[in-house]
């Protein structure tokens, strides 16, 4: 009994000593993803863009995430200009490299998500804004965007609490995030479900923080309208 | 007498169905225009292609001297020409809507001070000043931090109706303010509008209150299948000189 608490422990501590690369990579990753989104929707209003953008979203979000890291990591290595190029200190991270990864796929999701909420706008609140002489850019900041942020911020909320989940993807191309820690434990304990049970509890608590957070946000909004 | 509004030759089809036909329509400083007709007459899509929210197949629009930026792309389709000779020219203008089109997010005092700050760089005291000020002339004293989703829908309109006046508009738009407001809530926006009339602002309004129409417009315009079918003083219209057309109207 205390040989297995002792277990529990060690194992319970090397995992949390992991949490800060899942961290790191869902963050920047919902940052990235979020930056790119706010410009596909934007390039989708230009006609030069919108092509562009769909492609985008069409590849990213019509491919496994699991070979999209495969490709970043391990088949852009075999790319001569990235290889030997400027910028391969970045490509030869695989921590960079799920980031990017990470990055393209969920940006599609978001993407999608902002479109939605842009549509579910209802027209009369643009027209009042265009009836009174406000600039596209006016438009954009002072009615559609805050419009837009209420009405994805539901299936937003979703999307980051599915990518947190996805980051354990980034453990199959050497990430040592949550998930590959907990593989290497079990790798020299043969206790896979002690391990895995630890770290899932560790993503657990990482989306229900999300989760709160997210209400919170939201009630406020919520309160800005008076309901 | 100032010129503020001079429109003509506007034409408009949706999906090759003709809604104008061709309107011209001339409004003075003070004019109150009621434009009367039956539903799909098109009358309210004459009022949105005033403001440029529809875009007019032809026709030439003029608003207080500023001429709208219209032009044709190769295939002939209209286009705005300049987006910002655009939103100079909506910006002399204002609109109320039938569905009051407050914007949600915003409180009732944001709401009126949105576009004398963000539109005509009046500063922000100053806008808050003048708000509080049209509040109270449209019996919104009091309503300053209520949400519009607070308020009743006549609440609303008067609110919006306080929000076109921030910016001192040459030429106000109504599209039906009325029509989707309770029997009761009607009386207390139609009182209002009767008031701006009396203090010689310029409207035109589409609306079913022909009683309003008759009491308070400088002239009653009655479009029919996207024209002009006649228009002249209420006493002429309402009277024994009608057109039969608009008297069949009036006694539908």
């Amino acid at each position: 009994m205390n040989e297995e608490i002792a277990f529990l422990t060690v194992t319970a501590l090397a995992i949390v000593r992991a949490l800060p690369v899942t961290v790191v990579l869902a963050l920047t990753s919902a940052l990235g993803a979020s930056a790119v989104a706010v410009a596909l929707v934007a390039a989708q209003a230009t006609r030069v863009g919108r092509p562009l953008a769909q492609v985008w979203i069409f590849v990213f979000r019509g491919t496994p995430l699991l070979l999209q890291l495969f490709m970043v990591y391990y088949g852009l290595a075999a790319v001569g200009p990235i290889r030997h190029g400027l910028l391969w200190p970045l490509f030869r991270d695989p921590l960079f490299c799920a980031f990017a990864a990470m990055t393209c796929c969920c940006s599609a999701y978001i993407a999608e998500v902002l479109r939605a909420a842009w549509q579910a706008i209802p027209p009369g609140q643009v027209e009042a804004a265009q009836a009174c002489g406000m600039s596209r850019w006016t438009r954009v900041r002072r009615v559609i965007a805050p419009q837009m942020l209420r009405l994805a911020l539901p299936a937003y909320g979703n999307e980051l609490v599915m990518l947190i989940k996805s980051t354990s993807l980034a453990s199959t191309i050497t990430v040592l995030d949550v998930t590959g820690v907990a593989q290497t434990l079990i790798a020299h304990s043969y206790r896979t479900l002690e391990v895995f049970c630890l770290a899932a509890a560790v993503y657990l608590g990482l989306t229900a923080g999300l989760t709160a957070l997210l209400r919170r946000i939201e009630r406020n909004l919520e309160r800005g309208t008076g309901r | 007498m100032t010129e503020v509004l001079r429109a003509r030759g506007i034409t408009k089809s949706f999906g090759g169905r003709a809604v104008l036909r061709g309107i011209d329509l001339d409004a003075q400083a003070g004019d109150v225009v009621s434009i009367l007709g039956g539903s799909g007459s098109g009358k309210s899509t004459f009022l949105r292609c005033l403001n440029l929210l529809e875009l007019p197949d032809a026709g030439r629009i003029e608003i207080a001297g500023t001429t709208a930026p219209l032009d044709h792309d190769r295939k002939g389709r209209p286009r705005i020409a300049d987006p910002r000779a655009l939103n100079a020219l909506r910006a002399k203008t204002a609109m109320v809507f039938q569905n009051f089109n407050l914007w949600s997010h915003m409180s009732v005092l944001d709401n009126v001070i949105a576009a004398p700050v963000h539109v005509h760089g009046q500063p922000r005291g100053e806008a808050i000043e003048r708000a509080h000020g049209l509040l109270d002339k449209v019996g919104m004293t009091g309503f300053a931090q209520h949400w519009p989703r607070q308020l009743s829908g006549g609440q609303q309109q008067r609110v919006a109706i306080a929000r076109a006046l921030a910016t001192d508009p040459d030429l106000m738009l109504f599209d039906e303010p009325t029509s989707a407001l309770d029997p009761e809530r009607v009386r207390e926006v139609l009182d209002l509008m009767r008031a701006l009339a009396a203090e010689g602002r310029t409207m035109l309004i589409v609306t079913h209150e022909m009683a309003f129409a008759r009491d308070v417009s400088s002239r009653v315009v009655h479009v029919r299948d996207g024209v002009i079918e006649s228009m002249g003083p209420p006493d002429a219209m309402f009277g024994a000189g009608a057109s039969p057309a608009f008297r069949a109207f009036l006694a539908h």
